[in-house]
């Protein structure tokens, strides 16, 4: 997994467990206030009902009083008319408001069900009270009074019980709203208790004597519910209500107990007592009607109280929505713009930087580095980065320098292989091949421990028929040692030619030593000369190792016990030793190379190995013996490299005269 | 590769190496040119270590030795064996003071 997507999955997931915890807790704003709204219309419709159930006692006990004749029907049947249209506005806004919060309300069909119902009912009860109080039915009405009383009585309370009914579905949860509710219940009681003595009360009045126990009772009874009643309301008292419902609700019983209750009180005493009363039946309607004003008063505050409240539990939910919701909007631009940053300022940088890494790895070098202007770790990694470019090309720089001096040192050194192997090989064309000159049989063993060397070896012939040879060693090897070799070579070989009869051999040898610059490199060598007509042969040896005379009959001889080198002391002397070489005796000349080659433990081949050898091949002819010497030197050495150039030069005096088929 | 010791006024130069090949005769040459430029005229030369002299050391002893010029006087002391030959073989044995010991060689000079 790429860390863009670790960073990415990791935001995006925080930033979704933010948004739907957000949104979990508007889920629960939004029920709280849809709570609060179901409430608030609960409570519109529950306000119009019971204003409704109010303003129906009212009109009962109006159109009790005039179906009992106690009042001026003219003016009554006015004011009958004014109540009647109050209930019907209070009833017609109750279906209203019940149509309208049917989204929010349950069960709102049975509701508009039961008012219109009792609309209708109302209706037949209102058309029934009509007739009994035309002119004709004056005592009809009277008597028929208490059963109207009833029926009215059973429509208010199944208003009442109606508005409860809507009350019991959308009961508040909130103690203060639950209290007032109550409050209102209780103090639909206690109107409704009022309300029924008002009328019952005033036809007791009346004719008092003519009451029955009945009748006192039901009064009675509606006097104890109305105490009992407001035992109940004080019983809610305990619960913090707002100041002006405490004072709405003391004022009320205060005007209650002082005037209402002891006048009912000792009304009903009169009645049981059968004493007649003290209080008109108008004067009780009156002062009836302002209790129950009183009353309302009370409701309207407790309904006032109740609205304010809900409708701030509903603007309080609206305003918590909508917090909630901005913060939401805040979440999701807060997480939107966290990813953006972070994609931005985390992901595409190291993105960029991991792909610049990967190819400078590559040793691609074209790569452009920005120059970033952050401090933090990630403008630390390309400031490094930048570094790792410049050392990279550094290095290349150095590596194709490194390549370029390496190729010219590579074409230096073949082109000084190729001189070397030239100079070589006409080295080699210098070394006279085996051949027989004047009954002078030679052979030759030559390897350099380079590829040219400072030994070198010729075989002459004078004109007056003796044979010349010679063979040098420089000291040192190599190309300085070889330069001077040819040197030697063409002036001994010169010197050997143009040497007049009579000159003696050590002549040559003291005059090239004379001759000899002090600059270069001393040599060793054996200068000699095989006569032809005689027996005899002569050397020089100047520093050079003594050679071995092979005779004829396989003894070896070695001849010489040394002498100068020539060109490392001036005016050094010669001397000059005779032999005999016969017919078959064979002259051995070598250089310092071969007995001091050593083998791989640092041993050196010595003259003791090289006489034996020689002993042992004596019997040879002298290629087959140089064949050999090679063979041996090779396996003593165990490579074929030597550190110092090696030569030999055999010379044999045939043992009967060949006309000569080479000259060098 | 070389030590030196002075005794009676005479340099005792001791090679503590077993061969004078080519490639150590420049630096023979060079820290005995050193010991001669440094006033020394009267020199041994200890050759007991040494086993093997190829043609480069050869030149090299003889350079010092003319170096050291006529007033001067190299005598070398304990060579044996491949060598001592080596000196009889050039003929150099005539022109260098050999002895067996530096005892004898440092006797001799200082006589």
């Amino acid at each position: 997994m790429k860390i863009r997507h670790i960073l990415l999955i990791l935001t995006a997931f925080l930033g979704a467990a933010l948004l739907v915890a957000v949104a979990f807790q508007i889920r629960d704003e939004l029920l709280e206030y849809q709570t609060a709204e179901r409430m608030v219309a609960s409570n519109t419709v529950r306000e119009r009902l019971l204003l409704g159930t109010d303003a129906l006692a009212n009109e009962r006990s109006q159109t009790y009083v005039l179906l009992i004749g106690q009042k001026n029907e003219a003016s009554g049947l006015m004011e009958l008319r004014d109540v009647r249209r109050q209930v019907d506005d209070l009833l017609n806004t109750a279906e209203r408001e019940i149509t309208v919060t049917q989204a929010s309300l349950s069960n709102t069909n049975s509701s508009l069900a039961t008012v219109s119902r009792i609309r209708r009912e109302i209706g037949t009860l209102r058309q029934q009270a009509d007739r009994l109080l035309g002119p004709a039915e004056g005592v009809r009405g009277e008597q028929f009074a208490p059963r109207w009383f009833q029926e009215a009585t059973r429509l208010v309370e199944e208003l009442q019980s109606s508005r409860m009914t809507i009350l019991q579905r959308e009961r508040p949860l909130d103690p203060v709203l639950r209290t007032e509710a109550n409050l209102r219940a209780f103090g639909a009681i206690l109107s409704e208790s009022i309300a029924r003595n008002q009328a019952l009360m005033s036809r007791a009045l009346e004719n008092s004597s003519e009451i029955g126990g009945l009748e006192t009772d039901a009064i009675s009874q509606n006097a104890g519910r109305a105490a009992l009643a407001w035992e109940l309301i004080d019983g809610q008292m305990v619960v913090p209500l707002s100041e002006s419902v405490k004072a709405a609700v003391s004022k009320t019983h205060e005007n209650y107990s002082s005037t209402f209750a002891p006048l009912q009180r000792s009304l009903l005493a009169a009645l049981f007592g059968k004493v007649p009363p003290t209080l008109g039946p108008e004067e009780w309607y009156d002062l009836t009607g302002r209790t129950l004003s009183n009353i309302a008063v009370m409701q309207r505050e407790l309904l006032r109280s109740t609205r304010e409240r809900l409708e701030a539990e509903l603007s309080r939910a609206r305003r918590s929505v909508a917090l909630w919701s901005a913060l939401l909007l805040l979440g999701a631009t807060a997480v939107l713009a966290s990813i953006l940053v972070v994609r931005r300022r985390v992901v595409r940088p190291l993105e960029g930087l991991s792909q610049a890494m990967l190819r400078l790895a590559d040793n691609d070098l074209e790569i452009s580095l920005p120059r970033l202007t952050r401090g933090d770790e990630i403008g630390a990694m390309n400031d490094a980065l930048r570094v790792f470019k410049a050392n990279a090309i550094q290095r290349q720089r150095t590596q194709n320098e490194k390549q370029v001096l390496h190729a010219r040192l590579r074409d230096a050194y073949s082109q000084l292989r190729k001189d070397l192997e030239a100079a070589a090989v006409i080295q080699r064309t210098m070394l006279p091949p085996s051949a027989r000159i004047d009954g002078v049989e030679y052979h030759g063993l030559f390897r350099p421990s380079s590829l040219i060397a400072g030994d070198t070896y010729n075989v002459v012939r004078r004109t007056d028929g003796a044979v010349g040879f010679f063979q040098v060693d420089v000291a040192g090897h190599g190309a300085a040692a070889a330069l001077v070799s040819v040197a030697c070579h063409h002036a001994l070989s010169q010197a050997i030619l143009t040497r007049t009869q009579g000159t003696p051999l050590e002549e040559i040898v003291v005059q090239i030593n004379d001759d000899w610059p002090e600059d270069l490199p001393y040599f060793t060598m054996i200068l000699g000369e095989i006569d032809s007509r005689s027996q005899r042969a002569s050397i020089i040896q100047a520093g050079h190792p003594s050679p071995l005379v092979i005779r004829s009959d396989g003894t070896v001889e070695m001849i010489g016990e040394g002498g100068f080198p020539v060109g490392m002391l001036p005016a050094a002397s010669y001397e000059r030793l005779e032999f005999d070489l016969g017919p078959g005796d064979r002259l051995f000349i070598y250089s310092d190379g071969l007995v001091e080659a050593e083998d791989q433990a640092g041993e050196q081949f010595t003259e003791d190995r090289l006489c034996a050898l020689v002993r042992e091949a004596a019997a040879e002819p002298s290629a087959a013996l140089l064949d050999k010497l090679d063979d041996v030197l090779r396996n003593w050495r165990g490579s074929e490299t030597l550190d110092d150039d090696l030569s030999v030069l055999m010379l044999e005096r045939s043992a009967e005269r060949m006309p000569a088929n080479a000259v060098h | 590769m070389l030590s030196t010791d002075l005794r009676n006024n005479i340099l005792v130069v001791r090679v503590e190496e077993k061969r004078i090949d080519a490639s150590k005769a420049p630096a023979f040459k060079d820290q005995m040119s050193q010991c001669i430029e440094a006033g020394q005229n009267q020199i041994v030369l200890d050759l007991s270590q040494v086993d093997f002299i190829d043609s480069s050391g050869l030149g090299a002893l003889v350079s010092c030795l003319k170096r050291l010029g006529p007033r001067g006087s190299l005598a070398v002391a304990g060579a044996t064996g491949a060598v001592s030959r080596l000196f009889t073989l050039t003929r150099m044995d005539r022109v260098f003071a050999l002895h067996q010991s530096v005892d004898s060689a440092v006797e001799q000079l200082s006589a």
